[in-house]
């Protein structure tokens, strides 16, 4: 099983395929002229490119609270089965967040998050 | 210390910098009133254009700083150090930097491509970390 810094990787990764994906969903829509502008008038986007972009954002928060969770197992060496499984089942139920809700498959969605928000939960404590 | 966590230290700071070329205009425009109540309804007045493009590069910068971050404890704690990776993260700050004025004087589209530098950056440390820790 890959380790948690590799997971925290993979995800890095991931959400940096995720960051590429609205712009390009919202070239289309909004034209590379307005994306490389400085955006001074809000333009929003519609269907399933405005997913995506709320896809991201959540998954920017999910980073950010993950990311910290395995660098202090990492730099404490409290790493356990538990906190391995935690990490891996993260970046499964992340990776499927992110095309469910594109999907727009309601429920199974908050079903994702609250699985990647308690494996997160799962190794602050297992690392206390 | 090495010099990508010396990079990152400075790419911390430099989000602390950018809070404050957000928020000094947002309170003088905003006044102080405002910023400080709980902000329930939206301000009277818009903010000035500068600040909000003041916002939505701190905004970006939250993200890239955290895969920044990624990026850097992978390649440290590896042991991958080396020129590419420290040329890569001097190459992200350097490119965080040359945004703010990118945004606040809106090039284009010299802000994306300088974006882009930043996020192929970070990407490029990410792999050599990876590529190197397989060979």
């Amino acid at each position: 099983m890959p380790s948690e810094l590799s997971i925290l990787v993979l995800y890095g990764l991931w959400v940096m395929l995720v960051i590429l994906m609205p712009v390009l969903m919202a070239m289309p829509q909004l034209g590379l002229g307005y994306l490389v502008s400085p955006r001074d008038e809000q333009r929003r986007l519609h269907g399933r490119a405005a997913r995506m972009e709320r896809a991201l954002a959540n998954s920017v928060v999910a980073m950010a609270l993950f990311a910290p969770a395995v660098l202090i197992v990492f730099v404490s060496a409290s790493s356990s089965t538990g906190t391995l499984i935690a990490a891996n089942l993260f970046l499964l139920a992340r990776v499927a967040y992110v095309a469910v809700y594109v999907a727009g498959i309601a429920w199974l969605r908050t079903l994702l998050w609250v699985t990647g928000l308690l494996c997160t939960a799962y190794i602050y404590i297992a690392a206390l | 210390m090495a010099q990508e966590l010396l990079a990152l230290g400075l790419a911390a700071l430099l989000q602390a910098v950018q809070f404050l070329l957000m928020a000094v205009p947002a309170n003088r425009e905003l006044g102080p009133g405002y910023t400080m109540s709980a902000r329930d309804r939206p301000p009277s007045r818009e903010p000035s254009v500068f600040t909000q493009r003041m916002r939505r590069a701190m905004d970006n910068h939250f993200e890239g700083l955290i895969l920044f971050t990624i990026a850097v404890v992978v390649v440290v704690q590896g042991g991958q150090s080396s020129a590419l990776t420290a040329g890569a993260a001097w190459v992200y700050l350097i490119a965080r930097v040359a945004y703010i004025p990118a945004y606040a004087f809106g090039w284009r589209p010299g802000r994306s491509l300088i974006w882009v530098v930043g996020f192929a950056a970070t990407l490029l440390m990410i792999l050599a970390a990876l590529i190197q820790g397989l060979v």
